[in-house]
């Protein structure tokens, strides 16, 4: 994984797989300092696996799926001077409100900083491969921001077409392609 | 590369063992230290030279079954990376030299067919 963007698809897989119906994607690029945060409704974890997230043999070993990607995003960000935090109740602990937030700081000028990527192509893959989950991506840059709600969507485009369809990817690409070329 | 016992390359190289045994064979060699790229190019029974010291490296090297890390400029395990590496049985070597001076002293060695 050599850009951040690849970094953001797997940490959010995570929340997928977690069966978040809601999950909201924050970048926030202001002041040279980059946070990258995730939150979502899925079923959380107990005390004791939020203990052993950042052990790459629990993560690889005893959950499926999971993989090295809170290690290495924690690798990654203390690489560059930050970290990771985060933060969880687990579905059976807390029936009613239960979910996830990852929290991770970056020093995007870092000699050691790998480059940002294709963030747009990463939302849009989201939502592709998980057309009914919630989505909520908002960047902010020291520029401007941008913003997308798959909540929004649906509700324009009504129950019937899903956000996965040819035509509503296309649109999507092309308005965030628009709201990134509109700051720069 | 012909399969080689690692204990050879301890003494001809004068490695320090930092921990496991040195009995296995190695049939390969990688360098690198971007850990996932790593991932996909360690093979398994390859000696993995790298200066990444902490607990993902064990991990890689675990997964990816290599035949041992072996650790350059004299750079040390984190206590957690060497925790696990004595758990998972992985074997794990050092060196005074860079990684470039050890793939040519490998190579001289002969790992290079």
């Amino acid at each position: 994984m050599e850009e951040f963007s690849l970094y953001v698809l797997d940490i959010v897989m995570n929340s997928v797989r977690a069966g978040a119906d809601n999950i909201d994607v924050t970048l926030d690029d202001r002041g040279g300092m980059l946070t990258f945060k995730v939150t979502d409704d899925g079923c959380g974890m107990t005390k004791d696996q939020l203990e052993r997230l950042t052990d790459p043999f629990f993560t690889t070993r005893k959950t499926r799926g999971v993989g090295l990607g809170v290690p290495f995003l924690k690798m990654l960000a203390e690489q560059t001077g930050g970290d990771v935090t985060v933060s969880s109740v687990a579905v059976s602990d807390s029936p009613e409100h239960h979910g996830t937030t990852l929290v991770a700081t970056f020093h995007p000028d870092h000699i050691d900083f790998i480059p940002m990527g294709d963030i747009k192509d990463t939302f849009v893959t989201l939502i592709q491969g998980n057309p009914d989950v919630n989505f909520t991506f908002v960047h902010l840059m020291d520029g401007g921001e941008v913003r997308l709600s798959c909540a929004e969507l649906r509700s324009v485009l009504g129950d019937g077409i899903p956000l996965s369809s040819a035509e509503v990817l296309a649109w999507i690409r092309d308005y965030l392609a628009e709201a990134y070329q509109e700051i720069k | 590369m012909h399969k080689m016992k690692l204990s050879e390359i301890v003494d001809s190289l004068s490695l320090s063992v930092v921990t496991g045994g040195i009995d296995r064979d190695f049939e390969g060699v990688y360098a690198g230290d971007f850990l996932s790229r790593a991932m996909s190019r360690v093979e398994a029974d390859d000696l993995w030279i790298t200066i990444m010291n902490n607990v993902n490296v064990i991990a890689v090297a675990s997964l990816t079954d290599a035949a041992a890390i072996l650790l350059a400029e004299n750079v040390s395990l984190m206590p957690d990376a060497l925790a696990a590496a004595r758990e998972k049985d992985v074997t794990v070597l050092s060196s005074g030299l860079s990684v470039y001076e050890l793939c040519v002293a490998l190579g001289r060695y002969g790992t290079v067919s």
